[in-house]
């Protein structure tokens, strides 16, 4: 038997990948990117990120909020779809659900009153239980929705508007601790935790209402005019009282979408074969043409990549949710035709940037010198790259988020690599030609590597850098204290729905400012604060994007961050599946409108 | 024989019982609050304190610690996760899984991959290094001590994934690797595993072979086998039955300590297959700052290698009648 060149060529890929993958597996966070490979180079994308519409997402009307999904051209239901990923769900319950990979896999089986529906015309928020995207009258202080017709569980009995009721109830339970808490916040007055204690001892909470089995009210403390995007989340999704194995429902929830749980093994696999009660009359999102999910655990991106590529067997049919092409490969599947035309990419909503902690760096000429000196394209190449590392990033909002406008205050793109000359000029209006900065980073060799340049960098613009290496497993802890002694280090968000108020509230608003909160770069600007005030009141969603990328301005005029990435995701599937779809409100592979070939 | 036994189990209880305790309190050296994974990415105080008090957390360590202990022998219940029952070795914090039945659950897999590589490795690794002792000097030993030294250069994660890529992508001589019951399937238990015993035991057969060469030159030039030898016997009875038998204990000893550790878990072997095993559970424990795991995982290595140094005593006693268990 002879082996082609290709083969070869791939055999020595594997061999030098197998032997990085064990080296390398450390994830990032906390302090930067993932580590990567020797891939390097910021290779060109062969296919456009998968972005375009996001920035033009709106609010959908009753019409857009029925069923069935938009179709797919070509699309044929049956089959067996096969998943396979590193890790498995770690939650499923939906009050447990924060992370976007459980909520990929729990919109199989777990549905909101809203949601986001994907077509040619772009993201649109629709109802998905509800029959639209919900009615205010007192500028989102009151919410009212009603149930569509049809709804059912998956072993038939309907879908009510007490089980949403309840729903909300069990979020206050002591046990619901990891999935959002902004609408439990929202409902009460004072600490949430203190003023309700779930539905388990028999009480109940007044400010849901339900005058009748398809009608919920909730009734906020505050006008919130974006709650409907909320309650996409799937931390807002529907269970029912009568399933509901409180700890033990996380491992096998009840199914109001269309697939249910036939097996969930740990770690290991989880099966969904389709739930006879489901009406696609009713879901506008959901085309779920296969008949069967079989999902695996336990895949490196390294392992996955390979099976990808060998494109053998069962593989054909598989797809993940998460797992990117290993970093070790990323070149080789850029330059394999036929892979590539079995590739995602897109832009997630995740964004990362170096926070410059304005209690102590309280010039605002001194910061705005540190972006101009800042070397954006150097440590996006020793990061990995645009593919899969991210897009350099230029605002705070992500062009994921509905309202983005891009615009570039300190020529970060034109001069990519930092402009000293304009940074000592900066220095030099304030009165500190050379300024003493303490940049804390995560101590890995990744990092160490970007602290190399960071340091050049502003050293060549006049700066004295002190870097602090700080334990990887420690950093949150590190730099979470307001009285912190680090001028500079990273940062990471995902606004948890499309709009301002998540992707930019919880970071700069002046008032959340406490050891360990979110505000990491302690920008407290009152003209910023009354700004967020007058954009959350907003109850329009296309005029509110305009006044959170206002907003966006305000804050990169104060120069509180250095914006580093928008997030870039860059996948895989099998050629004999169809309908596989970059999913940019959750930042992976969607597997709402896959189908087998 | 009963009291040695005994007293053996007592030991191995107590060793247990101290590895337990270090791993406990080492684990609560990191300045790191795994309280904070059960709390949602805008995590409140108040939030980050019940999550405390549903783990336990907001007791004294010794405390912590004996709940644990006792909740082995008890159960526990434990307002974050529900009850476990008896023997409870907590919930895993990353999968909220219990910790014993997630072990129970992967144990398995392991043994699978350790009892098959073993019986590859000693078949291999001692009837190589036995013919390369015998034809000490000749070609056939050159051949076994060369591959032996490239065998034991090579590396799991280096060979695995070039095997896949042949035998089950290119070549599709067998299905990729992955564990189904021997009890469901033994003849799908013997093919999907057989790759990683090959590949595994390429590694350890080699330091078998070079043990089993070594250990038989050094017997054959001992005076008692010079004796049989000036006695008469045929050159195949004093291999076999004098030299063979004096190489064995140090064989057992090393193979006792090799079966424990690959009980305790093939961690790369599991890494490069994707296979679930009990390997896979400890990274992940060390990865998630899994607390519960990782002291469980702890305990089954530990388990396993105070057992089978029993069993090797035990053996020594066997192989040579000179050895009395007092």
């Amino acid at each position: 038997m002879t082996v082609s060149r290709r083969r070869a060529t791939a055999a020595a890929a594997i061999l030098t990948a197998g032997a990085l993958a064990l080296a390398g597996c450390a994830k990032g966070g906390g302090g930067g990117p993932a580590a990567t490979g020797s891939s390097g180079g910021a290779a060109t994308p062969t296919k456009p990120l998968e972005n375009k519409a996001v920035s033009s997402i709106t609010v959908g009307t009753a019409a857009d909020s029925t069923g069935p999904a938009t179709p797919v051209p070509g699309a044929k239901p049956g089959g067996t779809v096969n998943m396979i990923d590193r890790d498995d769900f770690s939650h499923l319950d939906p009050a447990r659900v924060y992370l976007n990979y459980n909520a990929t896999a729990s919109s199989l089986f777990t549905r909101q009153l809203t949601g986001y529906r994907r077509g040619a015309d772009g993201i649109k928020l629709v109802g998905d239980l509800a029959t639209d995207t919900g009615t205010t009258t007192d500028g989102g202080k009151t919410w009212t929705f009603t149930l569509k017709d049809g709804l059912k569980w998956q072993d038939g009995t309907p879908i009510t508007s007490a089980d949403i009721k309840y729903s909300v109830e069990r979020l206050y339970a002591p046990f619901i601790t990891e999935g959002p808490t902004y609408l439990q916040q929202w409902l009460v007055k004072g600490d949430y935790r203190k003023a309700y204690e779930g539905p388990y001892n028999g009480k109940s909470l007044d400010a849901v209402e339900t005058p009748d089995d398809k009608t919920v009210v909730f009734h906020l403390q505050d006008p919130h005019p974006d709650l409907n995007f909320t309650l996409a989340m799937t931390g807002y999704g529907a269970v029912p009282k009568a399933q509901d194995t409180k700890e033990k429902y996380d491992k096998k929830p009840f199914s109001s979408g269309p697939y249910q749980i036939v097996s969930h093994v740990t770690d290991k696999s989880l099966d969904l074969e389709r739930n006879p009660n489901w009406d696609p009359k009713t879901d506008p999102i959901r085309n779920a043409y296969p008949e069967k999910w079989h999902m695996e655990f336990g895949v490196q991106a390294q392992n996955s990549t390979e099976r990808f590529l060998a494109d053998s067997g069962a593989d054909k049919t598989a797809m993940t949710f998460h797992n990117a092409v290993a970093a070790e490969r990323v070149q080789e599947v850029l330059g394999n035709a036929e892979a590539m035309k079995r590739s995602i990419q897109g832009l997630t909503p995740f964004t990362t940037f170096y926070n410059l902690n304005t209690k102590r760096l309280t010039d605002v000429k001194v910061r705005q010198a540190i972006t101009k000196a800042w070397p954006a394209k150097q440590l996006q190449l020793i990061s990995g790259g645009e593919v899969n590392t991210g897009k350099i990033a230029t605002t705070v909002m992500s062009p994921t988020v509905l309202g983005y406008e891009p615009f570039d205050l300190y020529g970060v793109l034109a001069k990519p690599n930092g402009d000293p000359e304009a940074a000592k000029a900066l220095l030099k209006e304030a009165g500190q030609p050379n300024p003493t900065v303490v940049y804390a980073y995560n101590q890995t060799p990744t990092q160490e590597k970007i602290t190399v340049a960071i340091k050049d960098a502003l050293t060549k613009a006049g700066f004295n850098v002190v870097a602090k290496p700080l334990n990887p497993a420690t950093f949150y802890d590190a730099i979470g204290p307001v009285d912190n002694k680090y001028d500079i280090y990273w940062g990471g968000w995902a606004a948890d729905w499309p709009t301002g108020s998540t992707a930019i509230q919880p970071l700069f608003d002046g008032r959340l400012i406490a050891d360990n909160a979110s505000n990491y770069s302690h920008l407290n600007v009152p003209e910023i604060n009354d700004a967020i005030d007058a954009a959350n009141k907003i109850t329009d969603a296309a005029e509110a994007g305009k006044a959170w990328a206002a907003v966006d301005k305000k804050i990169m005029e104060q120069a509180a961050i250095v914006p580093e990435y928008y997030q870039t995701y860059f996948g895989l599937y099998g050629s004999g599946l169809g309908g596989v779809e970059f999913d940019p409100i959750q930042g992976e592979q969607s597997p709402l409108n896959v189908y087998v070939k | 024989m009963f009291r040695f036994i005994v007293r053996r189990l007592i030991g191995a209880a107590v060793i247990m019982l101290i590895i337990s305790a270090v791993t406990f309190f080492l684990f609560y050296a990191i300045p790191r609050d795994p309280a904070r994974a059960f709390c949602g990415k805008i995590c409140s105080p108040t939030n980050l304190e019940l999550i405390r008090h549903n783990l336990g957390m907001d007791d004294p360590l010794f405390v912590q610690y004996w709940h644990w202990l006792t909740g082995i022998f008890t159960g526990r219940d434990l307002v974050q996760f529900g009850a476990c029952a008896a023997p409870c070795l907590g919930y895993s914090f990353a999968t909220q899984e219990p910790v014993f039945a997630a072990i129970l659950d992967r144990f398995p897999v392991t043994v699978s991959v350790t009892i098959g590589a073993a019986v590859v490795i000693l078949s291999f690794g001692i009837i190589t290094g036995m013919i390369a002792a015998w034809q000490q000097g000749k070609p056939l030993d050159k051949i076994a001590s060369t591959s032996s030294v490239i065998g034991a250069s090579l590396q799991i994660y280096f060979v695995g994934p070039l095997v896949v890529f042949f035998v089950v992508d290119s070549m599709g001589l067998l299905p990729r690797p992955s564990y189904i019951p021997f009890t469901e399937n033994p003849a799908g238990w013997f093919v999907h595993l057989l790759i990683p015993w090959v590949v595994l035991s390429i590694i350890f057969t080699a330091n078998y072979t070079r043990m089993t060469r070594s250990v038989m030159v050094e017997q054959l030039a001992e005076d008692y086998v010079r004796t049989a030898r000036a006695k008469g016997m045929s050159g195949r009875t004093v291999f076999l039955r004098f030299a063979w038998r004096g190489a064995m204990i140090p064989i057992v000893t090393i193979f006792g300590v090799d079966l424990a550790t690959l009980l305790g878990g093939t961690i790369i072997t599991e890494q490069t297959f994707t296979l679930h095993g009990i390997g896979e559970l400890a990274v992940r424990a060390v990865q998630n700052t899994d607390l519960p795991m990782l002291l469980g995982v702890t305990l089954v290595g530990a388990f396993a290698i105070v057992i089978l140094n029993i069993v090797v005593d035990l053996l020594y006693a066997v192989i040579d009648p000179r050895v009395r268990l007092g």
